[in-house]
Order: C-alpha cells, then sequence, then structure tokens
C-alpha cells in the first residue's frame, strides 16, 4: 500500500517534471532560436564558404580544402600569423605592466575626483575609428604633433606609421594608451576584494612593501590579472579597428595581421572562400587561446 | 479611405499636370511618370556626390521620386555594395561606380543594369546623350552593354608653387626629368619645404603612377603577360619612387589624396601630383589660390598620356524599379545638373558645357581655374583610363603595383628584385579566370 502510494506520488512528480521541463524549454526556446540564427548558423555557413572556391567575377566552385592548402603554401599569410602574434605579445605585455601598475598606483589614492576618473576611463570610451583618426594625425611625421614634440626636445624624428620597422610597436602603443586603463580598472576591482587579514599579518612579521607586493598581492591578483588577460587576447588577436583606420596593413605588409588579411582577402579582392579559411583558422586560434588562458585561470584560483 | 483617395486623386492631378507640362514640350516624356516611389542611391562621399546632392531637392521636386541616399567613404561604400550584390537584394536601386577599377569585375559578375535601351527610348528631350564624353562612354561599356553614366572627368594633375619656383630660380617643369631637376633645385634652395609630394599609399598610387608609366612609354600589359620589369617599366618605376623617397615627405608610404592636399594646402611642398577633384580642397581658405599654377603631367619618352577616368553612376541588375532609376541617374547627368556641379568644380564629362556662358563666368574668375580647364581639356582629348591592369581582378592588381613602388620607396628591394616579385605576382594574377 505504502509502495504503491510512493509510486503514484513519484508518477505524479515525474510528469510534473516533464511540464515544467517543456516550459523552462518553451521560456529558452527564443533564446536558443537566436543562438542557432546569430551565432550557429554564420559559423557553419562561414565553414561551407571555405570549402568553396570564387573567381574574381563570384563564380563559385567546390574545392574541399583546397583553400587550407593555399594557406599552407601562402607566405602573405605566415606573415600575417607572425605579424598578429608579435602585436598580440607585445600589446598584452604593455597593457598588463601598464594596467597592474595604474592601479596599484591608483589603490593607494585614497579618493579619485569625478574628473580624474572619467579622464581615466575615456580612452577605452572613445570609437577605436576616433582614437584611429587621432593617433594618425598626431604621428603623421610631416605635420603631426609627436615629432614635432621630439624634435624640439633636441630628439631625433621618427616615421612612427610610416616606418616598416616602426609600425608594430607604434600599433602597440596606441592600443595601449587605449587599453591599459580598462585592464586597470578590472586588476583595482580585483585590489578591493582582497582580504585584509593577510596584510595585516605581513605587517606584523614586518614584510617591506616590496615583499608585499611581490609575495601577496601579485600572487593574490593572479586570477583577476588572468581575465584580463582573456579580455584583452580575444580582442588583440583579431585586432582590426585601429590598424586599418591608420595603415591598412602598410607600409607594405608590415602590419597585415590576419584579420586585415581576410578582411581585404574577402571584401576587396572577393575571394570570399580564401577569406573564408583565414578566418577560421584565425577563429580557431583566438579559441584555443581562450580555452588555454580559462585552464590557467582555474590553477591559479584561490 | 477617405485620406487615400485624396491622395490617389491628388496624385493623378500631378501627373496630369507633369503630362500637361512635358507635352507642352513637344515630346511624350513625363518626368513625373515615377511620382511617389522611392529611390536608394548608395553614393560615395566624395566631392562629385557631395556636389550633385546639393540639388537633391530639385529631383524630388521635379520627379515626385523620393530620393533616399546612403552614403559611405569610398572603400566602405564598395565593401557595402559587395555585400548588397552578394545578396541579390534591392536595396541598392543606384550605385557610384569607377568603371577603370572595378567596371570589369561588376560586369562580369552582373552587377550593372544594361542602360543602352533606356539611353534610347526613356530620355527627356533635352537630355544631349551625343555630348557626353564618347571615351568615357566606351570606357564604361562591357560585352556591348553599358554599364553606368559619366559624372564626371577626372585625373591627376601637377599644382605647383609659383612664388617657391621664382624664388629657387626654377621654370615649369617641360618633361619628367624637368620634375626632378626642380625638386632638386628646391630641396637646395629651401630644405623646409617638400620639393614633390604624391601618393604613396599602396592601393592608392596606381592612379598617379600610371600617369608616370605611360608618360615614359611603359604599359602594365604587354603580349598578355605584365610588363613592369621591360626597360621603360623600370624607369617608371625608378623614378616614380624615387621623387617620393628622395624628395617627399617622411612616411609618404602613408600618404594618399586627404594627406597630400593638407601638405599642399599648408604651404609646405612646392609640388603636388593629386586628382584635378581636388582643386576645392587645395584651394579651401584661399592661401594657395595666388600662388599656384596647374599643369597636366609633362611628358616623357612616351609623350603625354594623361589619366583621364571618371566616376560613373549605375542601376543595379537586382532592383526592382530600374526604369524609376533610370530617372535620377538621367537627372544627375544631365546638362542641366552637371553645368550647375561644373560651378562647384566638377569638371563636367560633356565638351559643350565648356563653351557655357556661366561656367566660363566661373573659370575666368581666378587664373588658376583657367589653368585647371585646360588641363582638363589636354586629359579629355589625350586621355587614357588605364589605371592598373586592365584585366577583371584589376583592384587586387594595384595591390601587386603598389607593393614594387613601397618596396623601392622603402629601400627594401632593388628595381629588378621589386619588378619581378610583381610580374610574378601579377602574371599569376592575369592567368586566374
Amino acid at each position: 500500500m505504502v509502495a504503491l502510494e510512493t509510486a503514484v506520488i513519484r508518477e505524479g512528480e515525474t510528469s510534473g517534471q516533464n511540464q515544467q521541463r517543456l516550459e523552462l524549454a518553451a521560456l529558452s526556446a527564443p533564446a536558443v532560436l537566436f543562438t542557432i540564427g546569430m551565432i550557429a548558423f554564420p559559423v557553419v555557413y562561414t565553414v561551407w564558404l571555405s570549402f568553396q572556391s570564387f573567381s574574381s567575377t563570384g563564380k563559385q566552385s567546390f574545392v574541399a580544402f583546397g583553400n587550407y592548402a593555399k594557406l599552407i603554401s601562402d607566405n602573405e599569410f605566415w606573415h600575417g600569423l607572425w605579424v598578429t602574434l608579435a602585436l598580440y605579445l607585445l600589446s598584452l605585455l604593455l597593457q598588463l605592466v601598464l594596467g597592474v601598475w595604474l592601479a596599484l598606483a591608483l589603490f593607494q589614492a585614497e579618493r579619485l575626483s569625478g574628473i580624474v576618473r572619467s579622464l581615466f576611463i575615456s580612452p577605452f570610451m572613445m570609437p577605436p575609428v576616433v582614437a584611429g583618426m587621432m593617433w594618425l594625425v598626431i604621428l603623421d611625421p610631416s605635420l603631426g604633433a609627436a615629432n614635432y614634440i621630439l624634435t624640439s626636445i633636441g630628439l631625433p624624428s621618427s616615421d612612427w606609421l610610416a616606418s616598416p620597422t616602426w609600425v608594430i610597436p607604434t600599433i602597440a602603443l596606441i592600443d595601449t594608451w587605449q587599453w591599459a586603463p580598462y585592464v586597470a580598472l578590472i586588476v583595482l576591482g580585483g585590489l578591493q576584494s582582497l582580504p585584509p587579514s593577510v596584510y595585516e599579518a605581513a605587517q606584523i612579521d614586518g614584510a617591506s612593501p616590496f615583499k608585499t607586493l611581490q609575495r601577496i598581492t601579485l600572487p593574490l591578483l593572479l586570477p583577476t590579472i588572468v581575465t584580463a588577460t582573456i579580455l584583452r587576447s580575444v580582442d588583440l588577436l583579431r585586432f582590426f579597428d585601429i590598424i586599418y583606420i591608420t595603415t591598412q596593413g602598410g607600409p607594405g605588409n608590415a602590419s597585415n595581421t590576419l584579420n586585415i588579411y581576410g578582411f581585404r582577402a574577402g571584401f576587396e579582392f572577393f575571394n570570399i572562400g580564401y577569406a573564408s579559411a583565414l578566418m577560421l583558422t584565425l577563429t580557431t586560434i583566438v579559441f584555443g587561446a581562450v580555452l588555454a588562458f580559462n585552464r590557467l585561470r582555474g590553477a591559479v584560483a584561490w | 479611405m477617405a485620406t487615400r483617395s485624396i491622395v490617389a486623386g491628388f496624385t493623378l492631378c500631378v501627373i496630369a499636370a507633369g503630362g500637361v507640362v512635358s507635352a507642352a514640350h513637344g515630346a511624350d516624356f513625363d518626368w513625373q511618370k515615377f511620382h511617389g516611389k522611392t529611390v536608394t542611391f548608395l553614393a560615395n562621399n566624395n566631392p562629385v556626390s557631395q556636389a550633385l546632392l546639393t540639388h537633391k531637392a530639385d529631383f524630388e521636386k521635379l520627379t515626385g521620386i523620393t530620393l533616399k541616399v546612403d552614403t559611405y567613404q569610398e572603400q566602405q561604400m564598395r565593401q557595402r555594395l559587395v555585400t548588397v550584390m552578394n545578396a541579390h537584394s534591392d536595396e541598392a536601386d543606384v550605385f557610384m561606380t569607377l568603371p577603370s577599377r572595378e567596371g570589369a569585375q561588376f560586369a562580369a559578375a552582373g552587377w550593372y543594369e544594361d542602360l543602352t535601351p533606356m539611353t534610347k527610348n526613356e530620355v527627356a528631350p533635352d537630355y544631349d546623350y551625343a555630348g557626353l564624353s564618347r571615351a568615357l562612354l566606351t570606357a564604361a561599356t562591357y560585352s556591348g552593354k553599358l554599364t553606368s553614366m559619366p559624372m564626371n572627368i577626372e585625373g591627376p594633375v601637377l599644382y605647383y608653387r609659383t612664388d617657391i619656383f621664382k624664388k629657387c630660380g626654377v621654370d615649369q617643369p617641360k618633361s619628367i626629368a624637368d620634375i626632378e631637376t626642380a625638386a632638386k633645385k628646391i630641396k637646395a634652395c629651401d630644405p623646409s619645404i617638400t620639393p614633390f609630394v604624391s601618393r604613396g599609399l599602396k592601393p592608392a598610387l596606381p592612379y598617379t603612377f600610371s600617369n608616370f608609366l605611360h608618360n615614359m612609354g611603359g604599359s602594365y600589359m604587354v603580349d598578355g603577360k605584365s610588363a613592369l620589369c621591360t626597360p621603360k617599366g623600370k624607369a617608371a618605376l625608378d623614378t616614380y619612387s624615387r621623387l617620393l623617397r628622395d624628395y617627399g615627405p617622411p612616411g609618404v608610404v602613408n600618404y594618399s589624396f586627404p594627406q597630400i592636399s593638407a601638405l599642399y594646402r599648408a604651404g609646405r611642398a612646392a609640388m603636388d601630383f593629386e586628382a584635378s577633384n581636388e582643386l576645392r580642397t587645395v584651394m579651401e581658405g584661399g592661401e594657395r589660390l595666388q600662388d599656384t599654377a596647374l599643369i597636366p603631367l609633362p611628358p616623357g619618352d612616351g609623350g603625354q598620356v594623361p589619366t583621364a577616368i571618371g566616376w560613373g553612376i549605375a542601376i543595379s541588375a537586382y532592383s526592382k524599379q530600374p526604369e524609376a532609376a533610370w530617372y535620377f541617374v538621367q537627372w544627375a547627368t544631365s546638362p542641366t545638373v552637371q553645368k550647375m556641379m561644373a560651378v562647384q568644380g566638377i569638371a563636367p564629362p560633356r565638351s559643350s558645357l565648356a563653351n557655357d556662358p556661366d561656367y566660363r563666368k566661373w573659370i575666368d574668375e581666378e587664373p588658376v581655374r583657367k589653368q585647371w580647364q585646360a588641363a582638363l581639356d589636354v586629359l579629355a582629348a589625350k586621355g587614357a583610363s588605364e589605371v592598373g591592369y586592365p584585366i577583371v581582378a584589376n583592384p587586387e592588381s594595384r595591390e601587386f603595383i603598389g607593393q614594387a613602388v613601397q618596396d623601392l620607396i622603402l629601400k627594401q628591394k632593388t628595381v629588378d628584385q621589386a619588378c619581378a616579385d610583381a610580374d610574378k605576382a601579377l602574371n599569376t594574377l592575369i592567368a586566374q579566370k
């Protein structure tokens, strides 16, 4: 009798649960459909496009992995990959070092005035196109302010964005100007949430400020720094806007990142199939980097 | 309901009135035929469309058509066009196009509506189709199809500073070699001045380089092969890149028309080889009005073969209302509108307007405008529209020309290496179908 009752109750529960599940499914359907429509479909379509070849008149034919084979033998692809990674590593390093330093400096300041805070976040609130145009004018070798300042204090002028040697460091500097404050804000949030007891203990033990930073602050901040690294990595690996505004991949091909290369291949030269193969390769790289950093975040969590 | 019938009645009245007006002109052409329609125009935000669109209200009043304008900078406009066309969308009825660059490509892709029948059957009596530049119409014709109507005529011309030339004892250049001699003298006489400036930006420089190549007797293709490594091709690459490297501004590899015009207008350059369309920009503020002279690029070993191209206005093959779109195209390229644009500094692709009294009056106001018109006359008479390779993949061919010149400006290759690398890549491109 008791067993039967339990069974009946369970059955009632199960059908109730089923209905609840159905309701939940119905409620989430719009979001799922939206995700499929806006993310899954474009990705699958790009995969399909990457197996096609388009002639310059737009006629298409199936070439299977032909575009990927072309990619491996394409010097410009390897050069683009190199440029992408060089720009990524340089910018990331600059932004993390400067961002953490800024955060520490701000953390010491008891109170920040509204104006300072606004100034602080203004670079990354600025549309990249505006930032790019602004720096293009400042860094113009003939008419720009940068060389004027350099020469007026007796330093030699630079070609900045027009020099194949200096174009990558210059773009990295522009991006750092724009995004280091963003990293700083994230790190500042991390700093404010650190437990004060650890610092008190360190103070009692007579640790020097440098030792405190080295042994306590930085290790405890690592999860926050890794989060900032992930956020910046996604942006930096598919770096596009500022380069497109300032150099379009030049001079020559000195700043031709994979994203710029793919964009031009697709939209300027109509090689949609090859551009899709390039973009999927880049997407894989970005995805791989994010996965790796996510693992790292797990390892440094406390 | 009532409102709708009133509107319909009003529309009918207007159409009827329009009919009477055109009947009064003694032809069966009716500007109000497509009253109430909306035509979308994808425009490149350059001086040509800017001048045209100042008269937008006139068009809407004349035809009763609503003109919806989508304006972008040149590259963005083209990218929008590629997206719209690949989707076979009717979002753009009319768009601006450069036949010399993308004509063969867009025509092969089937993006242009053939305008030939419309120019024959649907024209206002005063359109004067025969008055349009033959050369530009031919340049826009592919496999017998007329793909766009010419909006203007333009080409690179040499702007130079008469005061600096006088101060440094330099005469007006009579040949390409003279340009270099002049640059050398100016460099020695006043080191603060940039002696010569022209395009160094990779995709942009074929526009100016082509004129050097043709004047020096070179040609992009000989017997179906890329010919940059011929002696004349090499000489042109060498001269153009040397002028920019030795006498151009620092960072010239990133220079296109905005930087060039800004430098010249600021009084920092003695010679400026740039588009005739830039006259208005260069003269803005009036500082250069009195000290500037203007000539076509002087001849080289191959004589004088100026580059003359023009923007065209085309109808999309995917437009659902090509007839209404044609009314806009026709209006935009009519003698009346081109005359209004001419006094705004847009050189008309119609020789008949050169003698129009209003236009002449505008020209005569400033000596530099007279020289500008004289240079344009040379362009119209002798001009060639070949900018980059005469192949379907013309836009991509410009990349390799640009790369060769930049390699030389930056001293990354010798002339032999640069032209050989370019020829190799270009021959592959030519072989692609």
